[in-house]
């Protein structure tokens, strides 16, 4: 075990004094993490939350209905949500979405309530009352999102006008079929009309959306907490490759030879190898995670769980290492492969772009990256997660490396690698 | 001439001695651009995704969920409880519905449901599902709500004599309601407008170009890794001992990489027209232009570059990383449009930024000549900056 510690100490000290190895292993994560954050309006502060959305809102109507449209736009409940201006013209308010200012207009015609609100002779024929207007949203298609809430808010309101108008169309019909109202009862009708549209009688309804928001995530969700694991991840396998490249190297220079003649059995020596390959990995990674906390003010999260999941991250990329070792021939193809990995790995496993947009088949074949479920458990711990919320990746990582070590165990016994 | 042909020739062979050259000149830029392409557009279906558990599975929460599949801003996506709570938790999804064991018609008809929603909170997305939803709920209750208001107001004109009576009044009653709902007039209409789109962005396009700068720069910018090795190695003192001039030999070095890197933007452009059918061809001579303004800025960094490095290594570790933050801060990755545009302005000092803005004026916007000639200008007084510092910098031991 003291050997074992010795070989793997000199290896990380050895890979903290490469200043080429250092570009790669801190400078790089970290410039491209800045980048990012740069781009994405993290630091500038504009990729927080959300905006009120800017709607603008004319109403020709001079009805009820008409008004309690405003109304509804204008309420406590949306202030939050929406910035409503009302003005008189809707070609003003259509230039205004043109001209990308608003996410949509809504124009509400003259007539509105006069084209619903049955009278009292409609209710017995059964017939609309006239024409039938429609409300119109005049959508931004650069918002979708925002447009899209608009129009939910707009049929929402539509659908109960439409739904009390039918509440009195049939509750009236009913009661003339089944001759509990007759032609006779006329000025009953016109009271019990007058009754119900003066208390704007709504129907109750009978299906609540019990809202609720996610407690452990009451926060902004920083940008950032995505893309700096997903570089500091992507740049760990420049790390492992390059443990396996030192390994060659030491065979190709004689060094190796010279260790396996002292009294040192060649799997201590490739324990302390691989064991200095996880110290630098796990170094490198606790790095870019302390300085970006300070610099960036980033919340990585719960700091057990972060631990534990950088220590299996790298068991798990160190395994990806050492089975390119154990394939290669020369330090170089180490080099090669590593590098190739490294990029791949990278845009397979979502350290550039989220994967959310891919088809599942793409996610599925992420799987096979550290990448990907280092990226999935640093995101849930950034969220406000626990250890508990990250056992998933934890043992996908664990299940990756132990996977990866047996077979390059394998494969190094029968290629002798580790003989002088 | 044939100096500086030999020298092209030499570090030609010692590029591709190995096959594993190819993987970075060709194979990986074409993985990217297909994956970017593929990744980063819109998708087909933009509505946002809800995640739905029916513990109910009954013919209301079929109803339910059918139209929620009708939503223009929702789509939802059944799943187990365990998984659409995984979701929510890594964001994944910003909403999630799970529809009681009780939600059924006879329930209804009898007393109020709950329907459970999670958001994630500041989610506009989430608030856009909420209200998806709500509009949802009210539409399929309707019928119910309007049947037990009529026996209401009936009740008040007349009480009924039995609860069979009672019954039989909500049952006609709901059908009506039904059938006037499935008929009811459109109340709303919606209208797209004719906003002009905010950037101009084609996925395909501008992972082509974003790809082919990314994959062509960072080996241009290699050269300083070449300057390094011959340094290191003693090869570039032997060189100069014979009868070749300093300049021949810069030159030599430049113009061969120069050379493959046109190459390599040829072939990647090929593909771009064969594969992902993009218009590269429009302006053949405008393209030729900003291919070598482009190649020539790259390799100017390079010899910049390898006048400060000492090592190889150093200098591998340097060119990658250079062209990858000159690559993902140019706009080739993500759209510059995007950036804030305190960062948009600051990027203007970085030569990939001006060869992204003059390949996606051919790819992308369709332009000719007159459009490219100002990035080219700008790629070429780059070049002409890098240049001086490293020849003026250089050290040949």
């Amino acid at each position: 075990m003291r050997k074992l510690w010795i070989i793997g100490w000199k290896d990380l000290r050895l890979a903290f004094r490469d200043r080429s190895a250092l570009i790669f292993m801190l400078l790089a994560p970290f410039l491209l993490t800045l980048g990012l954050g740069l781009i994405s309006g993290r630091f500038s502060g504009s990729s927080s939350g959300f905006n009120s959305i800017p709607v603008v809102i004319v109403n020709q109507d001079e009805g009820q209905i008409g008004k309690e449209l405003v109304k509804l736009f204008q309420s406590d409940n949306l202030a939050d949500l929406l910035y409503v201006v009302v003005i008189d013209k809707a070609a003003t308010a259509q230039a205004h979405v043109d001209n990308d200012k608003v996410a949509a207009a809504v124009v509400i015609p003259a007539g509105f309530t006069e084209s619903i609100i049955p009278d009292a002779n409609a209710m017995l024929t059964g017939q609309a009352s006239g024409k039938i207007e429609q409300i119109l949203v005049y959508s931004n298609p650069n918002r979708p999102t925002s447009a899209g809430v608009i129009q939910s808010i707009v049929k929402s309101f539509t659908q109960e006008v439409e739904k009390m108008r039918i509440a009195e169309q049939v509750a009236f019909s009913q009661m003339f079929v089944n001759g509990i109202l007759t032609q006779n009862d006329m000025a009953l009708i016109q009271q019990l009309v007058a009754k119900t549209q003066s208390e704007n009688q709504k129907t109750k309804n009978l299906i609540v959306l019990n809202n609720q928001t996610t407690t452990a995530e009451a926060k902004d969700f920083d940008v950032l907490a995505y893309m700096a694991p997903g570089m500091a991840l992507m740049f760990l396998m420049f790390t492992t490759s390059n443990g396996g490249r030192a390994l060659l190297s030491e065979k190709n220079q004689g060094t190796l030879p010279r260790l396996l003649v002292s009294p040192t059995r060649s799997y201590q020596v490739l324990g302390g190898k691989v064991f200095g390959t996880f110290l630098t990995g796990t170094a490198q990674m606790l790095i870019l995670i302390v300085s970006s906390g300070f610099l960036f003010n980033l919340r990585w999260g719960n700091p057990l769980a972060v631990l534990l999941l950088v220590i299996v991250a790298v068991f798990a990329a160190v395994g990806w290492g050492l089975l390119i070792t154990a394939f290669a021939k020369t330090p170089g193809q180490v080099g090669t492969a590593g590098s190739a990995l490294m990029l791949l790995f990278g845009i397979l496993g979502g350290s550039f772009f989220s994967l959310s947009n891919f088809p599942t088949w793409f996610q599925m074949v992420s799987k096979i990256t550290p990448n990907a479920w280092g990226l999935d458990g640093f995101t849930r711990l950034a969220s406000g997660g626990t250890l508990a919320d990250i056992v998933t990746p934890l043992c996908a990582l664990l299940i990756m490396g132990v996977v990866l070590f047996a077979i390059s165990i394998v494969v190094f016994n029968r290629r002798n690698v580790m003989r002088v | 001439m044939k100096k500086i042909l030999t020298i092209v020739l030499k570090d030609t062979i010692i590029r591709f001695s190995s096959l594993s050259e190819w993987l970075f000149f060709l194979i990986l830029p074409i993985i990217f651009t297909i994956v970017l392409a593929g990744g980063t557009g819109a998708p087909k279906d933009t509505r946002i995704i809800l995640a739905v558990t029916d513990l109910a599975e009954s013919p209301l929460s079929a109803q339910l969920i059918n139209e929620l599949e009708n939503s223009d801003v929702v789509r939802p996506d059944v799943k187990e409880l365990e998984k659409a709570e995984d979701d929510l938790k890594s964001r994944k999804v910003s909403t999630m519905l799970v529809i009681p064991e009780d939600f059924s018609l006879e329930n209804l008809s009898s007393r109020e449901l709950r329907i459970d929603f999670y958001q994630l909170p500041n989610s506009l997305d989430a608030i856009a599902s909420e209200q998806a939803v709500q509009e949802v709920i009210s539409k399929i209750s309707s019928s119910v709500e309007i049947a037990q208001n009529s026996v209401a107001l009936a009740e008040q004109v007349h009480p009924f004599s039995s609860e069979r009576d009672r019954q039989a009044y909500f049952n006609t009653a709901m059908k009506q309601a039904q059938e006037e709902i499935k008929n009811a007039p459109q109340r709303m209409k919606v209208q797209l407008a004719a906003t002009k789109a905010e950037i101009d962005y084609d996925p395909q396009a501008n992972s082509s170009a974003g790809q082919l700068i990314t994959w062509v720069f960072i080996p241009l910018i290699g050269i300083s890794g070449m300057f390094a090795f011959e340094r290191q190695k003693g090869t570039l003192r032997r060189v100069l001992v014979t009868p070749t001039v300093k300049s021949t030999y810069l030159i030599g070095t430049i113009l061969g990489q120069v050379f493959w890197a046109l190459v390599q933007m040829a072939l990647l452009i090929s593909f771009g027209i064969l594969v992902m059918k993009l218009h590269w061809g429009q302006n053949i001579p405008a393209l030729i232009v900003i291919m070598i303004s482009s190649a020539l800025s790259a390799a100017a960094l390079g010899v910049m570059l390898g006048a400060f490095v000492k090592t190889e290594g150093q200098a591998t570790g340097l060119s990658i990383m250079i062209g990858m933050v000159m690559a993902l801060l140019g706009g080739c990755w993500y759209p510059i449009e995007l950036f804030p545009k305190i960062v948009g302005t600051i990027t203007k000092i970085l030569p990939t930024r001006w060869a992204m803005q003059g390949l996606l004026d051919l790819v992308l916007r369709g332009q000719g000549m007159a459009a490219v000639l100002p990035e080219a200008g700008v790629l070429l007084a780059f070049a002409a900056v890098f240049l001086i510092i490293g020849i003026w910098r250089f050290k040949y031991e």
